[in-house]
């Protein structure tokens, strides 16, 4: 006679092994940070081989560092700053039932990560223009220190890893744009998109950290 | 779901306006060409404030449940163990042979 | 949140449940056909399936270790040539360590029954789960693959400069590996959660089984050391593909800075392998000795303590690298310390056999024997961590022997005595009790045979990963050969009458051991939801001193229990209750 399905109906998103949605939601959300934990410590790879060379190299990433736009980085900053605040209101927006401004702040958020990659695009090729590659292709003959070539290499790798990120970001928001479209979000239930955003503030997060790390050595 | 924070318009537009200011900050810090190891410190400084401010006030770390900010700070203390004991080697090394 | 106990008290109606013997529907014949075994999110039959895997991997792996026993049986060529000798013990390393050693106890026995344990009816992301499973088994391909198109002799270690310079396949292995690494997170990223949110009402974090708390610790080392292996093989991609050149001097690159950022990973690493090994002790020693657990918290924590401090010893495999004197001192004092939880858990569990009423039945017989050669194993480990002993002892048979005796004289010990204990939980039947005796004295005595030479002959000098050796070696490596060909057939005789008994054994009682753990209050094999009722909690699992029907709760009407809530007041208003 005991039967833990509970006598009404279920919500169709609540999953048959959760008690309830807040249990589903609270163990979403610390999944999702448990996997920003391990994204800190895959990132935390280069940035400890960053730390490692700079300590030993410290007058090649002065010089080196002359080469990167800090301009263009600004903009880069402030623009995935600017996106972290939309996609904060597209969470915000849902918890309100506010479904066209859940579109517009997950639209905007996805425009500002695409001028992100188009300026890094941009920075990316004028850097290849001069000569300028990772590893063993690089042929700039700009920075006197013999191993230059150290501090492009970290460059390319950390910005690359990145960028890679924030496409697979872009990636996430498009489905989720899609879903609110389908009228899948509400109040009570917008999971995906909190969990979502939660993994874009981290991804800018990192930026926060790169930009002075590479730009800002002077 | 009922007892979750909703953040305010204006609270998230402070949070993003202090973040683009502290961005100008660092990147005029930097053009001051602060003695070293000023210039470092004061990059990082600024740069960890901002992230905080993401994590608590975008991330909503400020009401969350506290396990969630523990596996945050968790995180960077693992990360500091990697750097922390590798330095321990890498810039600890006594030159074996004096010309490398 | 500050509450005072009592306001977390909440009466609730329970009766019992007591669970079918023989069930006709249980979680294997629930869905029928192969399409609901790929497709499955049954975190009990995705354990099964993980089985399943790694049994095959092993014996893979096996099969390597066993040719490369043979060629040792002579110096210089006896049957293989050298540049195929060092692919096949890269291999057997590669495999074991990666298919095998790290995935096999939490995945197979971990994915099974934790959510049992806690009184879930699945872990917190089941669909996840699968994929878990199924990018190992991608992963798995590709090293596979690797070994067919051209191979890799590196060892499994794939230190630069040679692993980022060498021909071969390394970069599709590295790739391989990389994939695994994420199906290992992922598992991370579920049991964490499960253990935190999905618990039954009652079961407070006192009342969770050592098991489960291995688990945890073991989550937690994967989700921070696995992602630093990670990049450490993209960077090894990477430098093969780009010429990167963060590992070559020649671009100003270090060397040693791979082997700090891949045994920041691989240290841990061993304790991912033998920590749920430990939690596998703690369930069967207290279920053959009748008894509770000596120390329930001094286990519990020791094992959050063994996840802390293995992050802070990975310099003690880069004593003879170049690293630095200090580097090597501070790594050298901090790896003493590792023993001491280790050791605490060894004492504890001895103290609960002491006056148990101890039934020396094949589970229990695979842990004594883990037992004599864990304590071996890391004995020989203490010796490792003295600097001065390990100049010496580096890369020689010593630390062959070493690694041998806590992997597979620890882990694999308790990964079968977990399988022998649950067997007939997960599959409902019971196996040859007398041919399980039999197996696991040979394995014994196959295992002693294969390493005990091994630890004098490094002591004498001899190196690891050589094709070749001095005659003085020779009577040793010929005993480690012989021994290998018994610890062979012992593993083989497990498999042979594990898996008649899936066909022919005799029908499993609901708990033929008598337990008191939670897995054994669910018929034999289990129902697809684990639960048809929601536990209630009220005693520890090793509370022999209760009778087993209070083990047996459930809510009396539906409503469902919260998962993080404190103890829950029973109302017994049944003055009289049957066993």
């Amino acid at each position: 006679m005991a039967n833990d399905s509970t006598a009404t109906s279920q919500p169709k998103f609540l999953q048959h092994h959760f008690v309830d949605a807040e249990q589903q939601f609270d163990s979403a959300k610390m999944g999702m940070w448990v996997f920003l934990v391990t994204e800190i410590l895959f990132f935390g790879g280069l940035f400890a081989a960053y730390i490692v060379y700079r300590a030993w190299y410290p007058d090649l990433f002065v010089e080196a560092s002359i080469e990167l736009n800090t301009v263009l980085g600004t903009i880069n900053t402030l623009v995935l700053i600017g996106s972290s605040f939309t996609v904060a209101m597209a969470i915000r927006a849902a918890q309100l039932n506010q479904q066209k401004k859940i579109v517009i702040n997950l639209a905007i958020t996805i425009f500002l990560a695409c001028v992100f990659m188009v300026i890094k695009y941009f920075e990316w090729t004028h850097k290849f223009h001069l000569g300028i590659y990772p590893g063993q292709f690089y042929t700039f003959e700009g920075i006197p220190h013999p191993k230059a070539s150290v501090f492009f290499s970290l460059y390319f790798l950390m910005t690359g890893l990145h960028g890679i990120h924030v496409l697979v970001g872009i990636g996430l928001m498009i489905w989720l744009l899609k879903r609110t479209f389908n009228g899948e979000f509400s109040s009570k239930y917008f999971t995906p998109i909190e969990i979502t955003g939660l993994y874009w503030h981290l991804v800018d997060i990192i930026w926060i950290f790169l930009f002075p790390l590479f730009y800002l050595i002077e | 779901m009922t007892g979750h924070h909703i953040s305010t318009n204006k609270m998230l537009l402070q949070v993003a306006g202090a973040l683009f200011l502290l961005t100008l900050l660092t990147v005029g810090i930097g053009y001051l060409q602060l003695p070293h190891p000023w210039a470092i410190i004061a990059a990082m400084g600024i740069a960890i404030f901002k992230a905080t401010l993401v994590a608590l006030f975008f991330m909503n770390l400020w009401w969350d449940k506290r396990f969630n900010a523990i596996l945050l700070l968790s995180a960077l203390g693992f990360f500091s163990l990697l750097v922390g004991l590798t330095l321990l080697d890498t810039l600890y090394r006594v030159p074996i042979i004096p010309e490398f | 949140m500050a509450t005072e106990v009592s306001s977390n008290l909440k009466k609730v109606q329970v009766r019992r449940f007591k669970p079918k013997e023989d069930p006709e529907q249980n979680y294997l014949n629930a869905e029928k056909g192969i399409w609901s075994w790929l497709t499955t999110v049954d975190h009990k039959r995705i354990g099964v399936m993980y089985l399943a895997s790694v049994t095959f991997f092993f014996f893979v792996g096996g099969i390597l270790a066993l040719l490369l026993r043979t060629e040792l049986w002579t110096p210089a060529k006896t049957f293989i040539e050298a540049n195929t000798y060092n692919q096949l013990f890269t291999l057997h390393g590669a495999i074991m360590v990666f298919l095998f050693l790290v995935p096999a106890i939490p995945t197979a026995l971990g994915n099974f029954f934790l959510p049992i344990q806690l009184g879930a009816k699945d872990v917190a992301f089941p669909k996840l789960n699968l994929m878990s499973y199924y990018l190992y088994l991608t992963g798995a391909c590709i090293v596979v693959f690797a070994m067919i198109s051209g191979g890799v002799d590196t060892g499994w270690t794939f230190y630069t400069p040679y692993s980022t310079s060498s021909s071969g396949a390394i970069t599709i292995i590295v790739s391989g590996i990389f994939v695994i690494g994420f199906s290992s997170i992922l598992t991370g990223v579920n049991f964490i959660t499960t253990i935190h949110k999905m618990r039954a009402p009652g079961m407070s974090w006192g009342k969770i089984s050592l098991f489960n708390w291995s688990l945890y610790a073991t989550s937690i080392i994967q989700i921070l050391a696995t992602p630093v292996l990670a990049i450490t093989l993209a960077l090894v991609a990477m430098e093969r593909i780009l010429g990167i050149g963060i590992f070559d001097p020649a671009l100003g690159g270090d060397p040693v800075l791979f082997e700090h950022f891949f045994w920041f990973y691989s240290h841990p690493a061993v304790y991912i392998m033998i920590v749920p090994g430990f939690g596998v002790v703690s369930e069967v020693i207290t279920t053959f000795s009748r008894k509770h657990i000596f120390g329930y918290w001094a286990i519990a924590l020791s094992s959050l303590a063994i996840a802390f401090i293995s992050f802070l010893v990975w310099g003690h495999h880069m004593f003879v690298s170049g690293q630095s004197t200090l580097a090597g001192m501070v790594f050298s004092f901090l790896t003493f310390l590792v023993g001491i939880p280790t050791g605490i858990k060894m004492f504890n569990w001895t103290a609960t056999l002491y006056k148990g009423s101890i039934k020396l039945q094949s589970p229990l017989l695979f842990i004594f024997g883990f037992f004599f050669l864990f304590l071996i194993g890391g004995f020989t480990g203490i010796v490792l961590a003295t600097i001065a002993l390990d100049v010496h002892l580096h890369d020689t048979y010593y630390i062959v022997a070493h690694f041998h005796f806590v992997m597979v004289g620890g882990m694999v010990m308790a990964l079968l005595a977990g399988i022998h204990y649950w067997w007939p939980k997960m599959f409902g039947r019971m196996y040859n009790e007398t041919l399980a005796k039999i197996a696991c004295i040979t394995i014994f005595i196959g295992f002693n045979v294969t390493f005990l030479p091994q630890f004098v002959m490094g002591a004498q000098g001899m190196p690891r990963r050589y094709y070749n050796y001095i005659e003085q070696f020779q009577i040793f490596h010929q005993i480690s050969t012989i021994g290998s060909y018994i610890l062979g057939l012992g593993f083989l005789l497990v498999f042979i009458y594990l898996v008649k008994s899936l066909f022919t054994g005799e029908k499993a009682p609901v708990n033929p051991w008598g337990s008191r753990g939670l897995e054994w209050q669910v018929s034999s094999p289990p129902p697809q939801h684990n639960f048809n009722h929601t536990p209630v909690i009220v005693h520890g699992p090793y509370d022999y001193h209760q009778p087993m029907d209070e083990f047996q709760l459930g809510l009396a009407e539906s409503g469902n229990g919260h998962g993080d809530h404190a103890d829950i007041k029973i109302d017994r208003d049944e003055p009289n209750r049957e066993l």
